[in-house]
């Protein structure tokens, strides 16, 4: 990426806020993200929760599908009790920047694109949890926003966004490849921008940063190892970027996995395949949950195939 | 109390609610002894398994089967519940996705590296071939590549098993609705004749691709005979080997591979602790094991 386009990506990031469909409470939910876990307020997150009735509805949906238990939970605070402070946060993150995305700019399939995110979240916490890292929630959290830049590109750069996904689908690359060709950056240049104007951690910053650079991962930090290794799972598992890709990985090989196997000993004993098996196993109801979340259309068509069967 | 006598009554369904934690520790016994594994989402498919296998030994909870299965003589009944769960599992074009990456990935690789000699010739190996569904796929998938991918190139497929019976119906190649439920009618029609009530027979053509045999995989002189085989495939056959039986042939596997060569096993099934010289890959919808060759050790993935 060359300084003009840097420089012209930052300008444009800065104005995204003004976005007439950003809702009111992602301004004081980015504050509540940039705190340390244990400093987040509960009554400020239900307070956040209850302002807006269709984000309340969607949390209560999240809190009774089936990836996070299919317990009944009729109230907010009920469901942040069930979900714990961060998820509510990260989900109510989801929900709002999926609201702030006008509806015709969504160059890639909003149910393609959360399904990849909410799966990289799903199993960068689990890989998180597999080999001790600390803070199993910040990796969720980091895995859930490591593509937002295909957002930003979606907005900023509809139709050229558009051609790279195209291209991308139609010789089976990997959809950096072709950002890189066409826009002359990434998604991994404007999320971390992006990640960086809204304040967030450096270390999540980075995630969003390095997450497909191999050069940078062995200084860029566990998380962005994490979620460099959880995003190719998810796009080996039918969770990927909604087109084929011709992908052969040797994880063990890779510059991430080795990286966290000096400093993380419990992945010396990692059972992959074993992982793998468990990540296909939850794949059904992310896709599920994420359909309920944010495609209420194919929800009810799938409910419509199942009261025909 | 009725609720008891219910529960005793003759040809009563036995507890089959994958939640019990009994069903996690089978699972994690069967993954022991046989590699093969569920996870919590597909543990209701192992229930299912110790379900049949419950009503005959009239078993009423999973806790009780649990216990059954660790005795000491119970080795038998760990077959048992093995030859259930693979039953069904054999039908052509069963996995699609491990052809896939033979098309994209495996083939395109190993074409490149023997294009360079002059024998223009891959190997197949399908190790435990048990009635040939799967050198029967494989054949029809090179051969639809022959104008493709695999032009000026020929291939043999080696098929064997230990069993007899097995042997004999794969070489028949009579196949029913069930083993044929994946083949498009296109194949049927190409590959196959109409052999009366409803089943087809693999025609000269396709059977003239496989070499059939009778490999006992355990026979160390027969093993160290096969040699620069490209592919092996070896489903669900090593799931019935204790561990050292088990180790013994996939080194053999190892040797009997061409540098750059692969193995697949069982989709459920892993090499965990069995190997580490072979290098776990994965590709959409499936995984191999390749031995890497000399310039590949050090490669990442992209």
């Amino acid at each position: 990426m060359n300084d003009k386009i840097q420089s012209q990506l930052h300008d444009r990031i800065a104005n995204l806020d003004s976005l007439p469909t950003a809702p009111t409470i992602l301004t004081p939910l980015l504050e509540i993200l940039r705190l340390p876990s244990e400093k987040i307020p509960f009554e400020k997150v239900i307070e956040l929760v209850s302002l807006d009735g269709a984000i309340a509805a969607q949390c209560l949906r999240m809190a009774n599908s089936p990836l996070f238990g299919s317990r009944y939970i009729e109230t907010a605070r009920s469901a942040i009790m069930a979900l714990g402070l961060e998820r509510v946060c990260s989900l109510l993150f989801s929900l709002c920047v999926n609201r702030s995305m006008p509806r015709d700019k969504w160059v890639i399939d909003p149910i393609t694109f959360w399904r990849h995110s909410l799966g990289c979240a799903v199993v960068t916490q689990n890989m998180a949890k597999a080999v001790n890292y600390p803070e199993p929630e910040k990796a969720y959290l980091a895995g859930l926003l490591h593509d937002l830049g295909m957002l930003v590109n979606c907005i900023l750069y509809t139709d050229d966004f558009r051609e790279c996904l195209r291209q991308a689908a139609e010789q089976h690359l990997p959809i950096h490849i072709l950002e890189e060709q066409i826009l002359g950056f990434t998604h991994c240049d404007s999320g971390q921008i992006l990640c960086a104007h809204w304040g967030f951690p450096k270390d999540l910053i980075d995630a969003a940063r390095c997450h497909h650079d191999v050069a940078l991962l062995p200084t860029a930090g566990p998380l962005a190892c994490l979620v460099h290794l959880s995003d190719l799972l998810c796009r080996v598992r039918y969770l990927g970027y909604g087109y084929d890709e011709i992908l052969a990985l040797d994880l063990g090989s890779d510059v991430a996995w080795q990286t966290l196997f000096s400093s993380y000993p419990a992945f010396k004993s990692m059972d992959l395949a074993r992982f793998t098996l468990d990540i296909e196993g939850a794949m059904d109801q992310i896709v599920a949950t994420v359909d309920s979340i944010f495609g209420n259309k194919v929800v009810e068509n799938k409910k419509a195939a199942a009261a025909t069967t | 109390m009725p609720v008891e006598i219910a529960k005793v009554k003759v040809g009563s369904v036995p507890e089959s609610n994958p939640a019990d934690p009994a069903y996690l520790k089978i699972r994690d016994l069967i993954y022991k002894v046989s590699g093969i594994y569920y996870s919590a989402e597909k543990l209701y498919l192992l229930a299912a398994r110790c379900a049949r296998r419950m009503t005959v030994l009239n078993l009423a909870t999973p806790a009780e089967y649990l216990e059954r299965l660790l005795l000491r003589t119970s080795d038998a009944e760990q077959r048992l519940l093995l030859n259930e769960i693979t039953i069904g599992e054999t039908y052509m074009f069963r996995h699609p996705a491990q052809l896939d990456a033979l098309r994209e990935v495996i083939l395109p690789q190993i074409l490149q590296v023997k294009g360079s000699t002059a024998l223009r010739r891959l190997r197949f190996w399908c190790a435990g071939c048990s009635t040939g569904e799967e050198p029967h796929t494989l054949a029809m998938f090179l051969l639809e590549q022959r104008d493709k991918l695999l032009t000026g190139w020929t291939f043999d497929i080696l098929a064997t098993d230990l069993n007899d019976n097995s042997l004999e119906m794969a070489r028949t190649g009579v196949y029913g609705e069930y083993a044929l439920r994946n083949t498009s009618h296109v194949l049927r029609r190409k590959y196959f004749k109409d052999v009366g009530e409803k089943k087809l027979q693999a025609n000269e053509l396709l059977k003239s691709q496989i070499r059939f045999d009778r490999i006992n995989l355990s026979d160390d002189s027969k093993m160290l005979f096969q040699k620069g085989i490209d592919v092996i495939f070896c489903c669900n056959v090593l799931i019935y080997f204790d561990l050292v039986s088990k180790r013994r042939v996939v080194q053999h596997f190892y040797a009997n591979l061409m540098p750059g060569g692969y193995l697949f096993m069982g989709h459920a099934e892993s090499l965990f602790q069995v190997n580490e010289t072979f290098r776990l890959i994965h590709f959409p919808g499936t995984t191999a094991y390749l031995k890497p060759a000399v310039s590949q050790a050090a490669g990442g993935a992209k």
